[in-house]
């Protein structure tokens, strides 16, 4: 016999009621009134063997009534034998493992891997499980097709196996990709598998993880997540995040401090936390940050050696460490090829050197080829940027020809109407050009601010290109030359500037130039920006942050030589020049080589917001969440209770059982009521 | 003062069978059949028929009282003394506290010294003489004055037919009360269980005898109380002071019976001493016998005085 509501059982511990009763009452049953207590001396009783004896009947009777009562309450029922679940109609389970930064505290992932096994254990025969593990990216550690290739008896210690190897890196939570890939991978074959599908995240659930990507995500029926989350016993935590200064124009040299955020957990205690450099014996700065809040601080001045700012004093380390680099320079060598003397303000090179001033994160160098020899290998491989100057010799023109060939852009600007330099440089028969005869002067119009040139310029608080006057230009017949595209017009409707593609690069032609006797372009405001975006679209250079995040992609330098990059462990890594670096897995300093070009990667700022998640934010993105995990094991238990809930309402022993309880209350209320008439009649004493 | 009661003849009522009477005066009535008017004496001396006693003159007296002929035949002056045969003055002091409403039979104690009150009061009333009425507690509850008039008979029996109320017993408090209202010198009977502390007893009955009362008195007891025959071990609840002893009988039965027995020979002594009849009635005696009891010690009440006297 089984019971349904056992707990009620607990009631027929009240049979401890009737026998105290019975206890106290066999000391105090009769009370004989006399006139006076004067002359009488107490006397203990005797306790007569015979009055325990009616007692006990009655106390049996009673006792009896209060264990069927206590019976029918617990409603008990006879089991009856229940047909087995069919085969295949298992559970879809995706077990999401996070492996990401927040999970090397304390043993949070020794923790969540314990709670991965003992489910994988709890798992029933037709069951299907799938295990991902997840943080910037999902990995999938065993999926349901391999699941069911692996004999039964083979899954768990397969699983098992690649479980123990398994490590928390230092990427960012992405919980939303993670789910999204879940999703799919419960929806492959799923056509086959009508079963329960569920979704189990281990993770620490905190609430720096990414969900984003969840918005707007319509979730499959039948499918429910569960968070099994594992706590951390220590919540205080502060993090040091760099406010990167892209902006920064300092003067090449010059340090600037750095500027910092340093963020406090609000479950944090404590306010004020020291932040040294790794390297140096300079006095730490106390940072002061009321807990649940971020403040700006500026680093204190580094060491010469030092790159990594370390802040202390809070619970969880791994986020306490960020690593800094000063703003690099970028070497960017420009080659000007012509005979102009440097100190000439009539030639074009005098501007040139002015236009590219040296700052803290570019450093532009201008190399003069005045010879008529070609330029040097070495040169023309570093230069980023060619222009020409009046006359060039044929040797320095081939230069520069492969020069664009190999992907870069040669500025030729047309000094003169009998320069031969672009024709010989595009290997033309001939390129007829014309002097033009501007009224006054000439106006630039039909600009193409689509165009890289001058795209900069296309908000219309730029755009104005009418101060500049061009006293004088030259006439290109644009159809001789082929793929020629005019990037602007004079307004007399010649072309001003035009990029005829050769090799992988091109060649600008600019039908006038900024020396003073052509143009006022070299003393207009849009000189510098002109000449720096032609420069940015000839080197091609990747735009180089100021740090990286774990798990993003780093752009290479191009180059004709595969790099190698040295990783902060020691390891070092080959990556074809100019592809993008993806292995970015530890925070530290990488450094490229050639070259002497480093790059920071540091924790993702989001992963040090260790808050834990609330279920309402993945609620309200409409994720299925079941609040408290269910094993197998306590649905089986839940299924077995509603059968039982069924059978015992079929049965409704309960009603027999009270029956009986009211039959024997009869009993008992008619053999005490004649107890008590014997007893009563007994009181009075005999004369 | 009188022997153990003896054993009820036939010709009594049985007092199980007068109790069932409801009316009191019914139940008076029946008791006092067959006893007749004028057969007490006074306690007063006066000019009557009767003579009492001679007494040496002393200055100050009355010299009518002079028996002239005796101081003819040999010069001495005597006041001669006679019985005056007025009516009596009878105040009956019930006691209605808590213990006298024990009863081992289907009548309690006070019960029967209702009855017997109110068999005394009728029969007094025949004679034609006053009777009063005090019930108490611990405190005086109904008083009527010593009267013989029509309808005080009924007043009488209305005030002891009223329930008791009170606790415990309390002598002192009444008898002192009565002492106060009844400055004339009469009979005074006590019905009352006497079971208290045989020292608050002994001050409030010296108190009457010391203001001349006649004093009787009838200490009503319960067979139960007398022989303690209870057969079962229970709570024993003191209906006086509410408190409970568990007992078995049989063990304190003797220790009971000593105690007791000591306690009715104190009390008897003090009454002995006060010059206070004493009667010890039993709930199973008849009522007849008590009524006896009474009258003899009414009749012997002179020559005790006379007995003192001569002491």
């Amino acid at each position: 016999m089984n019971l349904l509501a056992p707990l009620f059982a607990l009631g027929a511990l009240a049979i401890a009621g009737p026998i105290i009763f019975h206890l106290i009452r066999r000391t105090t049953r009769e009370q004989t009134p006399f006139s006076t207590l004067m002359f009488l001396q107490p006397s203990p009783p005797r306790i007569t063997k015979r009055s325990r004896l009616d007692n006990l009947w009655l106390l049996l009777l009673r006792c009896l009534v209060l264990g069927l009562l206590a019976l029918a309450f617990a409603r008990p029922f006879l089991p009856r034998a229940t047909p087995a679940p069919p085969p295949g109609s298992g559970q879809r389970t995706v077990l999401l493992l996070d492996t990401s930064a927040s999970m090397r505290r304390e043993k949070l992932f020794d923790e969540a891997r314990a709670r991965v096994e003992k489910r994988l254990r709890a798992a029933q025969p037709g069951d299907e499980i799938a295990i991902l593990t997840f943080d910037r990216q999902t990995r999938t550690v065993l999926g349901f097709e391999e699941w069911r290739k692996l004999p039964g008896d083979q899954r768990l210690p397969t699983v098992l196996q690649r479980i123990a190897a398994l490590q928390p890196g230092w990427a960012a939570t992405h919980l939303d990709a993670a789910l999204l890939q879940a999703v799919e991978t419960l929806d492959q074959g799923s056509a086959t598998q009508p079963g329960r599908r569920e979704i189990i995240v281990f993770s620490d659930s905190q609430d720096g993880a990414r969900l984003n990507g969840l918005q707007g995500f319509q979730w499959p029926r039948g499918l429910a997540v569960t968070l099994d989350p594992v706590v951390a016993k220590k919540q205080q935590n502060a993090s040091l995040q760099w406010i990167s200064e892209g902006e920064d124009n300092g003067k090449p040299g010059e340090e600037t401090s750095l500027r910092l955020r340093v963020n406090n957990a609000p479950e944090s205690k404590r306010e004020q936390y020291p932040l040294r450099w790794n390297q140096g014996t300079s006095a730490p700065l106390e940072a002061y940050v009321p807990a649940g809040q971020g403040r700006i601080v500026r680093a204190p001045t580094r060491p010469a050696e030092a790159t990594a700012l370390l802040i202390s004093g809070d619970d969880t380390e791994f986020d306490n460490q960020l690593f800094l680099l000063p703003p690099q320079a970028a070497q960017l060598p420009l080659l000007f090829v012509g005979a102009d003397a440097d100190q000439d303000p009539k030639g074009s090179l005098y501007y040139l050197r002015r236009a590219f001033p040296k700052t803290a994160r570019q450093n532009v160098e201008i190399t003069a080829h005045r010879t008529e020899e070609s330029i040097p290998a070495f040169r023309l491989q570093q230069a980023q940027l060619l222009i020409l100057g009046d006359t060039v010799a044929d040797a320095p023109l081939a230069s520069a020809r492969q020069f664009a060939r190999d992907g870069k852009i040669v500025i030729a600007p047309l000094t003169s109407a009998t320069s031969t330099s672009v024709a010989r440089l595009l290997e033309l028969p001939s390129l007829p050009i014309t002097e033009a005869v501007p009224k006054d002067y000439a106006l630039l119009a039909q600009i193409d601010f689509q165009h890289p040139f001058f795209a900069a310029f296309a908000d219309p608080r730029f755009s104005d290109f009418s101060k500049i006057h061009w006293w004088k230009h030259r006439r290109v017949e644009v159809s001789g030359l082929a793929g020629a595209q005019v990037v602007a017009r004079f307004d007399s409707g010649d072309p001003a500037l035009v990029q005829v593609p050769l090799g992988k690069g091109s060649v600008v032609i600019l039908a006038s130039s900024w020396r003073p006797v052509d143009s006022q372009l070299a003393l207009s405001s849009k000189f510098v920006p002109l000449l720096h975006s032609l420069l940015e679209q000839s080197s091609n250079l990747p735009a180089q942050k100021a740090q990286y995040f774990i798990g993003e992609e780093v752009p290479l330098p191009g180059g004709p030589q595969p790099l190698t990059i040295r990783k902060p462990d020691g390891t070092e890594v080959r990556a074809p020049a100019g592809s993008k670096f993806a292995g970015t897995d530890l925070p530290g300093i990488y450094a490229i080589t050639p070259g002497i070009q480093r790059f920071v990667v540091n924790l993702a700022p989001d992963e040090s917001r260790l808050t834990a998640l609330t279920p309402e934010r993945l609620t309200s993105l409409g994720v299925p969440l079941r609040t408290g995990h269910e094993t197998p094991a306590e649905l089986l238990r839940r299924e077995g209770q509603a059968q039982a809930t069924e059978i015992e309402s079929q049965q409704k022993l309960w009603r027999w059982l009270i029956v009986a309880a009211l039959g024997l209350l009869l009993l008992e209320t008619l053999f005490a009521g004649k107890l008590s008439r014997t007893s009563g009649s007994s009181t009075v004493a005999p004369t | 003062m009188t022997t153990a009661p003896s054993a009820p003849s036939a010709s009594f009522l049985d007092p199980a069978a007068l109790m069932s009477i409801r009316n009191l005066e019914l139940r008076a009535r029946s008791v006092v059949e067959g006893f007749w008017h004028g057969l007490h004496r006074s306690p007063y001396h006066g000019f009557s028929v009767e003579f009492t006693e001679y007494r040496p003159y002393t200055p100050g007296d009355d010299p009518r009282y002079l028996d002239w002929k005796l101081v003819g035949r040999t010069d001495r002056y005597y006041i001669k003394k006679f019985e005056d045969e007025t009516n009596l003055r009878c105040h009956l002091l019930v006691d209605a506290s808590k213990s006298m409403t024990f009863g081992s039979r289907t009548y309690t104690k006070l019960d029967y010294a209702r009855t017997f009150a109110a068999t005394l009061g009728y029969f007094l009333a025949q004679q034609g003489d006053a009777t009063g009425l005090l019930t108490f507690d611990e405190r005086v509850r109904e008083y009527l004055p010593a009267r013989h008039r029509p309808g005080h008979l009924r007043h009488l029996m209305l005030a002891l037919e009223k329930p008791a109320a009170g606790t415990t017993t309390d002598l002192a408090a009444p008898l002192r009360r009565i002492a106060e209202l009844t400055q004339k010198r009469g009979l005074i009977v006590l019905l009352s269980d006497l079971l208290a502390p045989i020292e608050t007893l002994e001050a409030p009955l010296a108190m009457l005898t010391a203001s001349r009362h006649e004093v009787v008195v009838f200490q009503v007891l319960d067979p139960a109380e007398l022989n303690f025959d209870f057969t079962t071990a229970s709570r024993f609840l003191d209906l006086e002071t509410g408190r409970d002893l568990f007992l078995e009988p049989s063990i304190a039965r003797t220790d009971y019976q000593r105690r007791l027995g000591e306690h009715l020979t104190a009390v008897r002594s003090i009454c002995q001493r006060l010059g206070i009849a004493h009667v010890q009635l039993d709930t199973a005696q008849p009522l007849e016998l008590a009524l006896f009891d009474f009258l003899k010690v009414r009749a012997s009440r002179g020559k005790i005085i006379r007995r003192k006297a001569a002491a």
